[in-house]
């Protein structure tokens, strides 16, 4: 009973990283129609520039965050601007290979700028042990559960009650006519590639504090594929909870079947749930006309 | 002058070509690959070899996601379990390479069947991390299949001997590998222009109009998978024979990746797309490096430190370039080329 519950935990917290990112995922898609496919590798940057930060600045929480976030604003901006919005108006699969393409440039970029070794991030925070009713938590994991349970509550009410938010759902259902009722697309894609990429960030950057960072940390952003795909694409807050989901099914996998279970177990999950539900737990089905 | 080009006949519209300096330059090409071998150094030979896989590879990814307009992500899950049937069926269990290369074929089409199965209510997007999330689940299969994979220590494998031609050295595997890519060539090309492949275009331009016309989704949507995965398959069998060595290190996710940039790159949806394509891409990172020797030796220095990391920075450039000023590939720029070779000065 207790190893059970030290694997929930330790699911829960695995899984809001994984939630986090894969949330990115869908605010991305939700306002731009695409799959980024660069969210792993933008998380890993943005938890490198942390990392960075706090080994030349400060070590200061408030400032790491803050300078993580920045940098994660700037990243997605850069990104959006540079390399996503020539794109704009081309077919769905050449933009989605845009950005496999854009993936493979910042991993290696990763490798070519900082190194191939692991490193902690130490903040002096997140590492403390608290007992809850004789169980053992982390405060880190703590701290990013409650991260995406509030981020969740703030892009559900982001989406349903801001203009912004309205704005953007307009233009992802259809672009020309959002522009032809006076909406910026492009501010819209902006935006949401910057908050993506925030978001993405922030699990970054708690994955670099509870676990460590290192150049494989790009494969979070595969891992949280089955997170948004299991909530539906399109589906913001079902991608939070789908992420909790895979991350508990992993770890019950891994603590009864096998390590070689766990790497997989998400992937066999999805595969099980598409077969059902072919547009995610949380997904609108797409009705097109011919 | 020539005022166009005018089809009379079915059989003109579907013949593999109507222009007799085509097939003289192709058969120039052939003999010129076929003596290549006794010519050119290893070094030379292996791009080569590489190029002659890669492609058979990139043609069978080619039905799938060029013709039928399926993206998969996983292609490499069908590389891999090609080369373990391979492995398994000739080096442990000392069977005929011939076997060996049939069971490479089919062990693969056997898995996208299960692949494939999804593909009907699964579309773009959603069938893409379908295909990754099975490239995943076949390497963790591989690796806890022990005792017919050795798991993670992997099989050798020998250069095959078959019908009694010993293909051992360089020049004969090059050989066995042109047969193979011929043959696949000339296998997509005619799967192109008959029925099949044009119900897999029509599958590929709106499925649900391809549905109405009386096109079985479910069968030509599997049988694309089926014939793609086989021809993937051998491609891995190659592979795997040509390193020598079968693990799943060896088969790294990059390698799906890179079949969908050469596809790009050629042009999608072409068979000619995908062997410009594999040249490009295989040959890109040699070129790019003679090309900093050139300039100054501190910058070789660089590129020998960070060569794998400049080399998939530079994947991914292309990728990008290509989509963004080329979109229909290298065949889209050949065709404007050669149309502005025909009417120059004018445009059309």
């Amino acid at each position: 009973m207790q190893y059970l519950i030290q694997l929930l935990i330790s699911g829960l917290a695995i899984g809001a990283i994984y939630g986090l990112i894969a949330m990115g995922f869908a605010v991305i898609y939700k306002s731009t129609g695409l799959v980024n496919f660069a969210q792993g590798e933008m998380t890993m940057i943005t938890a490198y520039v942390a990392w960075t930060i706090s080994t030349t600045i400060s070590g200061n929480v408030f400032v790491v965050a803050f300078g993580a976030i920045l940098a994660a604003i700037v990243l997605g901006l850069v990104i959006e601007r540079v390399v996503m919005r020539p794109m704009l108006g081309e077919p769905v699969f050449a933009t989605v290979m845009v950005t496999i393409g854009l993936a493979v440039i910042l991993r290696s970029s990763i490798n070519f700028i900082w190194d191939a070794y692991p490193h902690g991030l130490d903040l002096g925070v997140g590492r403390d042990i608290v007992r809850i009713g004789g169980i053992g938590v982390r405060t880190g994991q703590i701290a990013v559960i409650t991260a995406l349970l509030l981020l969740l509550a703030a892009v559900w009410g982001f989406f349903r009650y801001s203009k912004f938010g309205i704005a953007m759902r307009a233009v992802a259902a259809d672009d020309r006519t959002a522009l032809l009722m006076g909406i910026s697309a492009t501010r819209v894609h902006a935006i949401a590639w910057a908050a993506s990429s925030v978001i993405a960030g922030i699990a970054g950057v708690f994955f670099a504090i509870s676990y460590d960072l290192s150049p494989a940390m790009f494969q979070l952003g595969l891992k949280a594929f089955p997170a948004t795909i299991l909530g539906g694409l399109d589906a913001v807050l079902g991608s939070g909870v789908g992420g909790l989901l895979i991350g508990i099914t992993e770890n019950l996998a891994g603590g009864y079947l096998g390590s070689g279970m766990k790497e997989v177990a998400g992937f066999a999950m999805i595969i099980v749930v598409l077969m059902v539900r072919p547009f995610g737990i949380f997904g609108e089905r797409d009705i097109e006309r011919v | 002058m020539r005022s166009g080009d005018f089809k009379e006949t079915y059989g003109e519209l579907v013949a593999l070509t109507d222009s007799r300096p085509v097939w003289l330059w192709s058969a120039a090409l052939l003999a010129a690959l076929i003596v290549a071998p006794y010519l050119l150094n290893s070094y030379a030979l292996s791009f080569l070899i590489i190029i002659l896989i890669t492609g058979v590879g990139a043609l069978g990814l080619n039905i799938l996601t060029g013709y039928t307009g399926l993206i998969s992500l996983g292609h490499v899950g069908f590389l891999v379990t090609g080369a373990y049937a391979y492995a398994v069926v000739v080096s442990k269990y000392g069977m005929p390479p011939i076997v060996g290369f049939l069971a490479a074929g089919i062990v693969p089409a056997l898995a996208s069947l299960v692949v494939g199965a999804p593909s009907l209510r699964l579309k773009g997007l959603y069938l893409a991390i379908t295909t990754l999330a099975f490239s995943f689940i076949i390497n963790t299969v591989i690796l806890e299949a022990r005792t017919l994979t050795n798991g993670a220590r992997g099989i050798s494998v020998q250069r095959p001997e078959i019908l009694g031609v010993s293909f051992d050295s360089d020049a004969a595997f090059t050989h066995l590998c042109l047969g193979f890519a011929i043959v696949t060539l000339l296998a997509t090309l005619n799967i192109r222009r008959s029925r099949v492949g044009r119900a897999f275009v029509a599958i590929r331009d709106n499925d649900t109009a391809a549905r109405v016309m009386g096109i079985n989704l479910h069968a030509y949507k599997l049988f694309a998978f089926v014939t793609s995965a086989f021809i993937t398959g051998i491609a891995g069998a190659l592979y795997g024979i040509y390193l020598s060595f079968v693990s799943v290190e060896g088969f790294p996710f990059l390698l799906s990746i890179e079949a969908l940039a050469i596809l790009i790159v050629g042009g999608l949806g072409s068979a000619l797309g995908a062997v410009l394509g594999t040249i490009l891409i295989v040959l890109l990172p040699e070129a790019t490096r003679l090309l900093f020797s050139v300039f100054s030796a501190q910058m070789d220095a660089i590129f020998s430190t960070g060569a794998q990391e400049l080399k998939s920075m530079l994947y991914g450039l292309v990728i990008i370039l290509f989509l963004r000023f080329q979109p229909r590939g290298l065949v889209g720029a050949w065709h404007d080329i050669r149309r502005l070779w025909a009417n120059w000065p004018l445009r059309y």
